[in-house]
Order: structure tokens, then sequence, then C-alpha cells
């Protein structure tokens, strides 16, 4: 895909050398040339428009509305994870007001928590919920290209979701196993919820994965093989890059969490011994024999790790997009930050046992896994830097899609470089299994990934609601958010130093850990505010449907696509009668010699030969 | 097999024209259906859950304490009294790839619009997968008779009967599926769907033909499947 | 206020966080003053990044913020800006990578003269096994515990029989001797943790895990389970003592062998049966009488 290969195919060089050589090409004369793009190579999509209610917006075959769902949904789970987190932080900020709470409740809540926010919420809301709103209308398509598959996509999720909550009714309540159901303790007596619960949960899974399968697909052929005419792989908003590389390290990694839990599935139902050694529990010897738990570990993060990358990537891509457009610059480095994305995302395979340094496995691994992790490090830097640099010399609205932004990158640089720390195996050993990676994954990947799905409901709202959602709740709801949040794991780090293991009930006797009991309150009170600080979004939005000011088009001047509908909101089928075509890359802002300080993906060269455009 | 005919574009071939196509817009496998790319990109995910199971499997069978069992003589079929080893697998086998054999034909007479044709031959195919899958059965009730079961086997590790249900079962899973919806498609392909493009039950989407080559593609990744599991179960 | 000026005050207090806090690394007593220095390094170079990156970023939101009349640089990339970063910041993370690996191989090269020492946990619960005058410990399996022996030792293993038992979740350490912990668990998984000591590693039932440290600092520390492993996690604790070498000696030479273990346990099965035999007695004798 080199700039050499692309002057020689023809077609798309001679419509950008025209640009760039403005003057040369001596203006209005080589017009419909410069214009040129050649025709559809694929028919014209077959829609099924559906007329009742149900077909309309229950069994709806639109990839909006469907992305709409499994927004709802996703954010309805977060609620209950968010609420279990609350009472976690009761538990451990003031536990004799917790007294209700026994052990198994606060394991099962733990569990339930780490689930819900990893899988049924950020992954289903980023690759669900904006993967099917914005990759049809971003790369120019009608739909999906299975919208029919894409609809039982979002009802498995549903199944799965329904099913997950079920076993909070089912006796022995949930699993209480922890987020990663290690073996063999996930099915024995002993832990919460070692029978129905995390059968339920298993189930639960592989309906899940089973459903994201069906979804998956479609993301990945809609990038692939349904680009309108003139948007080439290198002309895509990053947004759908990182939804579609993150698209494929689920395919690939969740065939390891199906097989995981099929087996450790197996081992509870059947009795099998996949996961199982020779165990011996209140003085008898167990049935099983045999097994090894560490493979269950190996399976569980290789498919854990992309996962991380799975909700990382695509916020990476959305967030470069609001940066962009609201800092009125392109953004810097466009093809390194593709090949960021796609190297992240092939490296993520190489590096789930840094999850396992003090698991038991060959520690000579540890040197393997430690070098791949650290590599890792090196495009996510680049990121990181060419983020900052779009800001440099931009014209940057600091509203409030701005802020989450900035939010952002603080606490993304501050999570990835406690991620230094613990990649490092050597550093990990003593943080390992402490309240240090706890405060880690939740900076780098819970808040981190929070701050971007809340930029991009600021930013996006305007296009599915057709209104502004409300600026100063916008900025009440920021800084309660990202300070209370920052306060939250940013001290956590130092339990984790005194050396706190996590998933611990209680702190009592310790003598170096009872220090730490303030910083608990303190945590567990900001816990509490950043909580009751989302309640500010869902007024905002319930008070923006009624009285909001209107959007209109395209309201923040962006470039690409999805504001470019014919109608706003866009209707089913996206695009009128008229596929657009696309002339040029999303990130045209601040071009000298334009009228405007952005140009759109749709504006054809001829309208803009006055420009120092550069070719794209 | 020759490049499709795009307008206003030229085909290059190998690694550069591998180039231009993904650098190219509209689509990066030029001229390839959805639906076909699609079952591409499934089975690529396929693979990954088949190997994981496998992987496991060596690990398991790697780390077990008790010895595995003999193979040879526990896949084994009398024959009068001889106990001839490997047996019924070579037919099953034999019986499987025969089917992709078929389905191959099937797929040509499909596109060459030979509507008897094709449907007798994916009826052949469906028939081949169900004498797989009822062998399969023959086998695991065989090997359930003599006491193997997957929490224990009494030829040695217990990991055998785990392992060999799971896998095995997991497959012919994947075969049932494959023969069920063979047979939708022969009662698809006879009644003309294909040649007048009625339009599908659930998806309504028009038939097609090349409906019959993604089907077939999963037919032989089944079998595909089957060769590796055979080979790591049975060779090893 | 500004936004730039709050995200100023925020890695500033960050920074003041970092240098007043009172929650920090307990003190060290063990020989991995490694990990602690390898931390220390990937803070200043770690926390270096952070707070160039986010000045940088409030630099650029203070000095670049919305003008209508002014334009945006466009720029759409800079081949050798990005090229000097990537290279900086490979060395960076090289230069983190290199002592993080040369630590991690002293950690899994256990020095010869390590004692070993067999761990076993349970849900949840530890006990202790030292070797015995041969200096090695009897192999065991899980399938041999009972009450006799609490072990699991194999009973024709010579090795294992002059074994040290110490069945309490508090053992002693010999200060300046390195020691090999063995792990093992009966059930699941459990760490075998002393945050003073640094190092840790996950018993595995199934397969017995290893590490090593040199305790060097006399005292008394807590030992924290630190992989999950049910409900009682939390409360899976056990003690370490370090001492002076003539106080450990005293201590080990007060422990029980398995020898002492399996001679106790028939003693008191012999008492209980000349109990038996002595109550017969007497009621064969009174039977006697009453005829």
């Amino acid at each position: 895909m080199s700039d050499e290969y692309e002057n020689k195919t023809g077609y798309q060089a001679q419509s950008s050398e025209t640009i760039s050589s403005g003057g040369r090409g001596g203006g209005s004369g080589t017009v419909p040339d410069a214009d040129h793009v050649r025709p559809a190579e694929i028919p014209e999509q077959d829609l099924y428009h559906g007329h009742s209610f149900i077909t309309k917006w229950v069994f709806c075959q639109d990839a909006k509305v469907i992305g709409v769902q499994y927004f709802l949904l996703a954010t309805f789970t977060g609620i209950i994870g968010l609420i279990l987190s609350w009472l976690m932080r009761l538990q451990l900020g003031f536990p004799e007001a917790a007294g209700f709470m026994t052990a198994e409740h606060y394991y099962q809540f733990v569990t339930m928590h780490g689930m819900i926010m990893v899988v049924y919420f950020l992954t289903a809301l980023f690759l669900g919920g904006f993967g099917n709103y914005l990759i049809p209308l971003m790369v120019g398509s009608r739909d999906m290209v299975f919208p029919y598959l894409n609809m039982v996509s979002f009802w498995s999720f549903f199944v799965a979701v329904v099913v997950l909550l079920a076993s909070f009714f089912v006796p022995g309540g949930p699993t209480g196993a922890g987020w990663t159901l290690y073996p063999p303790q996930a099915i024995l007596e002993g832990t919460p919820g070692s029978g129905m619960g995390i059968l339920l949960m298993c189930i639960s899974l592989i309906l899940f994965v089973a459903g994201f399968t069906m979804g998956g697909l479609n993301y990945m052929i809609t990038v692939l093989q349904a680009r309108t005419r003139g948007m080439t792989l290198m002309r895509m908003p990053l947004t759908v890059w990182g939804i579609f590389t993150a698209t494929i390290l689920a395919m690939l990694a969740f065939p390891a969490l199906l097989v995981g839990g099929l087996m450790m599935t197996l081992d509870n139902v059947l009795g099998t011994s996949f996961f199982m050694p020779t165990i011996l529990k209140a003085g008898e010897v167990l049935e099983y024999g045999g097994g090894s738990p560490i493979l269950f570990q190996h399976l569980f993060w290789f498919f854990g790790h992309p996962e991380v990358y799975i909700v990382a990537l695509p916020a990476f891509g959305i967030v470069s997009d609001l940066i962009s457009v609201h800092a009125r610059k392109n953004i810097f480095g466009y093809r390194m930050m593709v090949w960021a994305i796609v190297g992240i995302g092939g490296l993520s395979f190489f590096v789930w046992a840094h999850h396992m340094y003090v698991s038991g496995m060959n520690p000579w691994f540890g040197f393997f896994f430690a070098t791949t992790t650290l590599i890792i490090a090196i495009p996510t830097a680049m990121k990181v830097y060419n983020w900052i640099l779009t800001l440099w010399r931009g014209n940057i609205r600091l509203n409030v899609v701005m802020l989450w932004c900035l939010g952002f990158i603080v606490t993304f640089v501050n999570g990835g470089i406690t991620g230094l720390f613990l990649g490092n195996v050597t550093v990990d050993v003593p943080l390992s299994d402490t309240y240090f990676v706890i405060a880690h994954f939740h900076m780098v990947m819970g808040i981190a990934p929070l701050m971007v799905i809340m930029g991009a409901v600021y930013h996006w709202f305007p296009l599915v609601a057709g209104r502004f959602l409300d600026e100063k709740l916008g900025k009440w709801h920021f800084w309660l958010t990202f300070l209370g949040a920052y306060s939250i794991y940013f001290p956590m780090h130092y339990l984790g130093f005194i050396g706190v293991p996590r998933r611990y009930f209680e702190m009592y006797d310790s003598p170096y850990v009872t220090s730490a009991v303030g910083m608990n309150e303190f945590i567990s009170v900001a816990a509490f505010i950043v909580g009751a600080a989302q309640l500010i979004l869902i007024y905002n939005i319930i008070r923006t449907l009624k009285i909001g000011k209107p959007a209109g088009h395209n309201p923040w001047q962006a470039n690409s696509l999805e504001w470019l509908t014919p109608s706003v909101p866009p209707e089913h089928g996206n695009w009128g009668e008229k596929l657009p075509v696309v002339h040029r890359w999303p990130y045209d802002f601040s071009v000298p010699g334009a009228k405007e300080d952005f140009i759109t993906q749709t504006t054809p060269p001829s309208e803009v030969t006055e420009t120092e455009v550069e070719k794209t | 097999m020759s490049d499709p005919k795009i307008e206003g574009y030229e085909f290059k071939p190998g690694f550069k024209g591998m180039a231009q196509d993904t650098g190219s817009d509209q689509t990066m496998f030029k001229g390839v259906h959805w639906g076909k790319a699609m079952m591409w990109i499934f089975l690529l995910s396929h693979t990954f859950i088949f190997s994981c199971f496998l992987i496991s499997y060596m690990k398991g069978r790697g780390s077990t304490l008790i010895d595995w069992p003999n193979t040879s003589e526990v896949f084994s079929l009398h024959v009068g009294s001889t106990p001839v080893p490997l047996l019924l697998i070579a037919i099953m086998t034999f019986v499987l790839i025969t089917s992709s054999g078929t389905m191959a034909l099937a797929v040509k007479y499909g596109y060459e619009k030979n509507r008897k044709m094709c449907g007798w031959l994916i009826l052949a195919t469906a028939i081949g997968g169900l004498t797989f899958v009822g062998m399969q059965a023959f086998e695991w009730s065989k090997l359930i008779h003599e006491g193997v079961r997957p929490w224990e086997n009494p030829f040695g590790a217990k990991q055998f009967g785990s392992f060999f249900f799971m896998i095995t079962g997991f497959h012919g899973t994947h075969v049932s599926i494959g023969v069920i919806f063979l047979f939708i498609y022969a009662y698809k392909t006879f009644k003309g769907h294909y040649d007048e493009g009625k339009r599908g039950w659930f998806t309504t989407m028009k038939g097609n033909y090349v409906e019959i080559e993604i089907l077939g593609l999963y037919w032989h990744f089944v079998d595909l499947v089957w060769v590796f599991i055979f080979a790591f179960f049975y060779l090893w | 206020m500004h936004p730039g000026i709050i995200f100023f005050l925020v890695v500033l207090g960050s920074l003041l966080f970092h240098i007043f806090t009172p929650w920090y690394w307990t003190d060290i007593a063990s020989n991995w003053v490694g990990m602690d220095d390898t931390i220390t390094l990937t803070f200043w170079v770690g926390g270096g990044v952070f707070i160039a990156v986010c000045l940088f970023m409030v630099y650029c939101v203070v000095k670049f913020s919305y003008k209508k009349d002014r334009r945006a640089e466009y720029k759409p990339d800079d081949k050798k800006l990005e090229k000097i970063l990537t290279v900086a910041t490979t060395l960076g993370v090289a230069a983190l990578l290199a002592p993080g690996l040369i630590i991690w191989n002293q950690f899994v090269t256990v020095p010869k003269n390590a004692l070993e020492i067999d761990v076993m946990a349970w849900q949840w619960g530890w006990q202790y096994r030292l070797p015995g005058e041969d200096g090695k410990l009897g192999t065991t399996q899980i399938v041999n515990i009972n009450d006799n022996n609490p072990f699991g030792i194999n009973l024709d293993d010579p090795y294992g029989k002059d074994d040290v038992l110490i069945q309490s979740d508090l053992i002693n350490l010999e200060t300046n001797q390195p020691v090999k912990i063995l792990l093992r668990s009966v059930d699941v998984l459990h760490n075998w943790y002393v945050p003073q000591f640094r190092a840790k590693m996950d018993a595995v039932p199934g397969i017995v895990t290893y590490y090593w440290f040199e305790p060097n600092k006399i005292g008394e520390y807590e030992v924290l389970c630190a992989e999950y492993c049910g409900v009682g996690h939390y409360a899976m604790r056990g003690g370490v003592e370090v001492q002076s070498t003539e106080d450990y000696n005293q201590w080990i030479s007060e422990q029980e062998t398995f020898n002492d273990y399996i001679a106790k346990q028939e003693n008191i099965e012999l008492e209980n049966k000349k109990i038996a035999k002595n109550n017969n007695f007497l009621l064969n004798k009174e039977t006697y009488k009453e005829e």
C-alpha cells in the first residue's frame, strides 16, 4: 500500500495529483478528470425494511437500531456492575456499615462486577454499540452486510445477559470465582456459586461468544467488502480501524475462552478432569485427577489479553477522531496510527502469559513474555505522542468532548506507565495480586475507555438524536467523574506497594495494612461520588431529548461520512437515493487556502483547487 | 481461477496485485461474494477453536501421570476374532473425504446451473455425512460399552475419555449441523430456489448458487479438521 | 478556571502525593533489593514520561485554545519527529527491560546452598516441612495424607523419615540463609506471600512450584495468601520469624521429625489399646468376682 504503488494504479492517483499540483494543473480545465472515481463494483444492497413495531424496533435489522439496542443493554448491565462496585467499596471502606454482607457476597460481587464490566459492558458497548452504529455510516454502506445475522447477534447477547443475571437467583447464587474463573476453586465447594453459578456463567459466556461471532463477521466483512466508492482502507476514520482490528482480535481470541469455558463446564457437570488434579478436600480424595489448572490459565489469558485490546483499540480509534475534530487539526501521523493499531493487535497475541508470571508456569517463559510485553509499549507510546502532537498548534475547542479526550490522555498515560511496571517480570513479582494491579487495570482499561465512551456519547449524540447534550451539565459530569475516578485509582497504587493483596474481604490484623484504612475510606467515598455523578448524564440525556438544542447537519463541522447523511438522524439505508463518493481522508481540517476549516470526505477535488491539500 | 471482470479496475498478478487490491476502494477481495468472505473468516475463527482443543489435548496427554491407552488396541475392530486396528476409522475417514469430493462436484454443477446433478450430489454429500455420524455413534457406543466414560477409562488415563468424547463430539456436532444444512440446500436446489432467486425463509435474501459454494467451504473445513483429529487421536 | 490549570494541578498533585505519601514499601527483609531498585528506576522513567506528556498536553490546551480567526497548522505527519520519538521510546523501554531481565535471571536461578522448605497449603491454612539431618526432603503424594501422615510423605522413601514437620502456620527461618520455597497445594491455588520478602509464587495443586529468597532481617512477618482461593482467602494468614543462627538452631532442635511423629502416633495407639485392654481386664475381673 505504498505511495509508489498508488501512483501506478492511476484511477486514484490521477485525482490526487491534480489537487496537490493546484496551480500546475491549470485550474478548472482538468476538473472532470480530477473528480473521477471508478464506478461501483458491488451491486446495491438488498435491504429488508420493517413495517410493524416489532420488525422496526425490536427484531430490527437496521444496524443503527441494533447499535442503540446494544448500547442500552450494555449500559444497563454496566449500571448493575456499578452498583456491585459500590457494595464492594462499602465493605472495604466501611465494613461496619456493610454488616449484611458476608464474604460469600463480597466475592460474588467482585466476580460479577469484573465479568460484567469487561465483557458485557465494555466489549458489547464498543463493538456492538459503536461498531454497529458507526461502521456502516463511516465506510459509506447502506447497512451491515448481513442485517439478519446482525439482529440475531444482538438477541443472543440479550439471552447471554439474561442467563448471566439469572445466576443471581439460583441456589448458591452467582459464581464467586473471581472474573478469571480459575479452576479448581471455581467448581469446588468453598467458592460461592460453585454449582449452578459457574455453570450459568459458562453458558452465558458461550452464548456471548456465539453472538459476538455473528456480529464480528458483519463488522469485518462490512469494512473489507462493502465500502463506498473512493473509500480505501487508508481513508477510513481511525474509529473504524480501531473497531475493525478489535473485531479481528475478538474473532481469534474468543475461541480460547469458548474452549476453556466448555472444558470447565464438562469438569463441573460430567466430572471430567481437564483442569482438575488430584484434590484432597475435607479429608477425602476427590474423584478428579491428572488435569492441569495452569492449562486453563493459558486458555483464559490467550483470550484475556487480546480482550484488553478489544476494549482499548476502539477507544484509541474513537479518541483519535474526537481529538482531531475538536482540535480542528488532522490527526498527526495517520499512517503511523493505523500501523500502531494493527501492530498492537498483532502483538497482543504474544503477551498473554504476563498475567501468569507468578502462576507457577515455567519461569523461563518470563524472559520471552516480559520482552514482548515491553515491545508493545512502543506502538502504544507512539499513539500517545501522536494524540498530543495533534493538539499541538491546533485550534482546540475546549468543549465537553475535548475534556473527555484530555481526561483519557491523562488516565491512559498513567495506566500505561503502570503497565510498564507489571509487564516487566521482575517488578511484577512483588506487585502482582496486590491492589497495584487493580489500580493499574482500572485506570487503563476501566477509566480510560470510559472517558472515551463518554466523549463519544457527547460527540455523537447530536447525530443519533439530533440534539446537543447540555454543555454545562456535561462539564459537571466530566469533572466529577474525572477527578473522582483519578482520586480512586491513583492512591490505590500505593496500597499495592504496601503489599495489600487483592480480593481480601477484610484487612484485619496486619500491622502494615491497617495504615491503609483511612485511604480505603477515602477511596470508597470517591467511588460513591463518581457513581452518582453518572446520574447527571442520564438526566442530561432525558432533558436533551425533550428540550435540547437542535443540532442540524454536521454540527461539529466534521469531515467523516457519518455526518453527511441526507437526514439527521440517518434513516434506514443511511444515504437516501445515492451512496456518497469519497475523495479524501477524513482529516482535512484547517487546510491552507480552503474557505472553511474543514473539507468533508465527499468534497470533490474540483471544489478545492485553490488549496494546498495533500494527497491522501 | 481467473479474476472477475471489474469496470475501471485492472488486476495485477502476484504480490503486487494483492497490494493493489488491499489499497483499492470498495472491496479488498475483488469479486468475492460477501457470504463467501464471511465463511472464510468464520472458518479462520474456527481454526482457533479446534487448535485450542487440540493443543489442550496435547498438553493434557503430555501431563497425565497414568499412561495413555494404546490407541491401536482401543480403537481396533474385531473382524471375526482378529482385531483390526483403525478399521472403522479408515472407513469413516474415507467416507468423509469422499463426501468432500461430491460436495466439490456439486459446487461445479451448481455454477453450471445443472440443477438436477447439483441436487443429487448435495444429497450424496449429506448421506456421506450422515454415514460418518452414524459410524461415530457406533464407535462411541462401543467405547461406552467397554467402560470408557468422559470421567473414567479402564484402559489408562481418564483424560483419554474426556478429550476423545469432547473433541469428537464437538466435531461430530459440526458435521451434524452441516448435514442438516446439506439436506435443506438439496431441497432448495431441487425446488429451484437458486435458479429463480427465491428469498430465504429467515434472512429474506435472494437465493444464489454461491450459497452452495459457501456451504461447501464449511464442509471441506469440517473434513480437514477431521484429518487432524484422526492424526492426533488415532495415529499418535 | 481554565481546564488546563486543573489538569496541571492533577499532575502536580500526583507528583506531590508520590513524594509525601505515607503509604509505601514496607522495609525490605530479603535479598531482593534489586526488585525495589527496578521499581524505582521504572518510577523515574515512567513518571518522567507521564509528567512530560501531561505538561505538554496542558501547554497545548492553554496555548492553542479555540480562536475564531486562527487556523490550525496543516501537517499530516513528520517522519523525522516520529522516528526520533520511536527510537527514544525504544531506548527507554530497553533501559527498563534489561535490569528487569537480569534480576529475573537471579530469581529463577536458585543458589546451591538454599535450604529447601516444603510449604503445604490447603483451604485455608499452611504447614511446613524441613529436611532432616540428611538434608533432603522425602517425596510426597496427596493420596498418602491421613492422620498418621499429615504431609503425605511416601513411607518407603528413606529421605522422608527424618523430615522435620511443623504442623503450624508459623515457621522460623535462619537469617542470611537462602531458602527455596517448594509450594504444594492439596486443593486449589494459593500463594505464599510475605510482602517484606517481595517474592511470591502460586501453589498449584498437582505440581510443585518454587521460588527462593534470602531473609536478612531478624523479625516477625505476616504471611498472606495472594491467590484467590475461595471464601476463606482473606483469612488465610501465617507467620514467619527470621532468627539469628543460634536461635534458629535452638528452635529447630525442638521440632519433631516424621520418625518422632510416627512413634508418638504409635504410642498413642498403644496407650489407647492398653486402656482398652485394662478396661476389659477390669471388666473380666469383676465378672470373675461375681462368679
